[in-house]
């Protein structure tokens, strides 16, 4: 059983290697969007350093929706899909891999750099651990949101436009949650509430959105 | 007859937007369905060879 | 006895002719109860009751405006029982009647969202703020036209009635977390400064057209979910015999 989980893993992170500059694609997107936006509200550094925590994580955000198109549907396309069902691990089990490895993908590389696209958009220091701490905590909640959303447009001929629809209103309490937490330790107030909050909806997604996952798959590998 | 109030524009822009709606409600499953019906009995016209009612012959 | 009776009865449900034929019966009576509701709701709304004495007449943007939120929800509610029911027992018309209930809820989540921002313009001074009803109703439109994009995204019609089924699940649990976090976002964000008046401690004489409207609406709504699932039947039972019978006689 583990053995299956780590091949598909390996297999994963293999092919985002091998496919280096695409991998590299949603940072990249993330830092367009970051220097597009000084340049289109101005670079005075109050306006900056209030909007900042926002900026990051829409950015983040925005950056998570690039890499779904492919979480599931070339697997669907070349019948692998189709063998998640006879492997001798549970199918939940194998999504939640896929997922962790997407996370690891397109979450980890933005928390890696985030300290820098603080610093471009002048965020107060003191704020940068909480910053990292939202994305550690939220970046998972986006990949789990995100897999359920492109497991359920699987089976349509266009998914993408429909993805970041079906995405939108499920990451609402997530930004609000996780920018809240940042503003709040900028302003000198205490952030637990926020965090706390954010950790209990990572644990909600973290039980249901696999189930949910897995049962959209099945509909449409059906 | 028809009541004057203050803010008339408001009340009445919003109650327009309410009668609009469901009009729209009531309207659209009766058009869908007279559409639906109405190309059914094509298809059963045709396939029992009448060609009398086609359009394009 | 009996309740072998009543159980058989709601399987028969699942029966398309059966359900088709239920529609048809019931679907003129709901009509005709929502028309008498709307016409007495509407009368008493514009003509009976008098002025706030805060809000003037704007007020009575209320009457329509609170039953279609209400409406909105509860038609969500309505539609996310109908998912359960169509995923655990796999039964086609309600499928369908989950379906065809997601445009309705978006009708009356537009009614809502419009009247709303129109009666804050004399009340906040502004068509739009944050308010956190009006949000978390944005919100929940962009879910209700979600769920719509995603049946209509799929060429089979069963396999996309029960993704969407799992989308409007899905929704359900996240309702309550966004309306919650949006209201906790919006008293960070601004002070109690702009919230709706009166709303609370409402008049005794500015019941009645409140209940009659709420009766208007729900009627409203099932009559025309009714309608909508027999035309989503007729289309998709197109070429079966028992369509072609029905319709075929009334050539």
């Amino acid at each position: 059983m583990l053995k299956s989980v780590l091949a598909l893993l390996r297999r994963d992170l293999r092919l985002a290697i091998r496919h280096g500059g695409e991998s590299l694609m949603p940072l990249l997107f993330l830092f367009a969007v970051l220097i597009l936006v000084p340049l289109g509200v101005g670079p005075g550094p109050n306006l900056l350093s209030a909007i900042a925590p926002g900026m990051v994580w829409v950015a983040a955000l925005l950056a998570s929706l690039l890499a779904l198109e492919g979480l599931f549907r070339p697997d669907l396309e070349d019948g692998t899909l189709e063998q998640w069902w006879t492997a001798p691990a549970p199918v939940g089990l194998l999504v939640a891999t896929r997922l962790f490895s997407h996370w690891l993908i397109t979450g980890l590389p933005v928390i890696l750099f985030a300290p820098l696209a603080a610093q471009m958009l002048y965020l107060p220091d003191h704020a940068l651990p909480v910053l990292l701490l939202t994305l550690l905590i939220g970046t998972p909640i986006l990949s789990l949101i995100g897999g359920l959303a492109s497991a359920l447009t699987l089976g349509t001929k266009r998914g993408s436009v429909l993805l970041s629809i079906l995405i939108f209103p499920l990451v609402v309490p997530v930004l609000i949650f996780a920018t809240g937490a940042v503003s709040a330790v900028a302003d000198g107030l205490s952030p637990r509430a926020h965090l706390g909050l954010l950790t209990s909806l990572l644990i909600l997604a973290l039980a249901l959105a696999p189930l949910a996952t897995t049962a959209a798959l099945k509909l449409n590998v059906e | 007859m028809i009541p004057q109030f203050e803010f008339a524009v408001f009340v009445w822009t919003s109650y327009a937007i309410f009668a609009i709606i469901v009009a729209w409600q009531i309207f659209q499953p009766i058009l869908r369905r007279r559409r639906l019906e109405a190309e059914i009995r094509e298809e059963l016209a045709l396939s029992q060879g009448e060609y009398s009612n086609d359009p394009h012959p | 006895m009996i309740w072998q009776k009543i159980k058989v009865g709601f399987h028969k449900l699942g029966s398309p002719p059966i359900f088709y034929r239920l529609c048809q019966v019931l679907s003129p009576w709901l009509w005709a109860g929502f028309a008498v509701s709307l016409v007495i709701g509407l009368y008493y709304a514009l003509y009976v009751v008098p002025p706030d004495y805060q809000q003037s007449d704007s007020f009575r943007i209320l009457y329509i405006h609170v039953p279609s939120a209400w409406q909105a929800m509860a038609g969500y509610l309505v539609m996310s029982i109908l998912a359960v029911i169509a995923l655990v027992w796999r039964i086609r018309t309600t499928e369908i009647m989950a379906m065809a209930a997601a445009p309705i809820g978006a009708a009356f989540t537009v009614i809502c969202l419009a009247t709303g921002s129109i009666w804050g313009r004399p009340m906040w001074g502004t068509f739009w703020a944050w308010d956190a009803r009006l949000t978390s109703m944005l919100v929940l439109l962009f879910i209700y036209l979600g769920i719509m994009g995603l049946y209509a995204a799929f060429e089979d019609k069963r396999k996309g009635a029960r993704v969407a089924c799992i989308l409007i699940l899905v929704g359900l649990v996240n309702i309550p977390i966004i309306h919650f976090s949006v209201e906790w976002w919006t008293t960070l964000h601004q002070g109690r400064g702009i919230s709706f008046v009166g709303e609370s401690t409402m008049d005794a004489s500015m019941k009645p057209p409140l209940i009659w409207m709420i009766v208007a609406t729900k009627l409203l709504f099932t009559a025309a979910l009714l309608d909508r699932s027999r035309n989503e039947l007729i289309d998709q039972d197109r070429r079966k015999g028992w369509i072609r019978r029905k319709l075929g006689a009334s050539v």
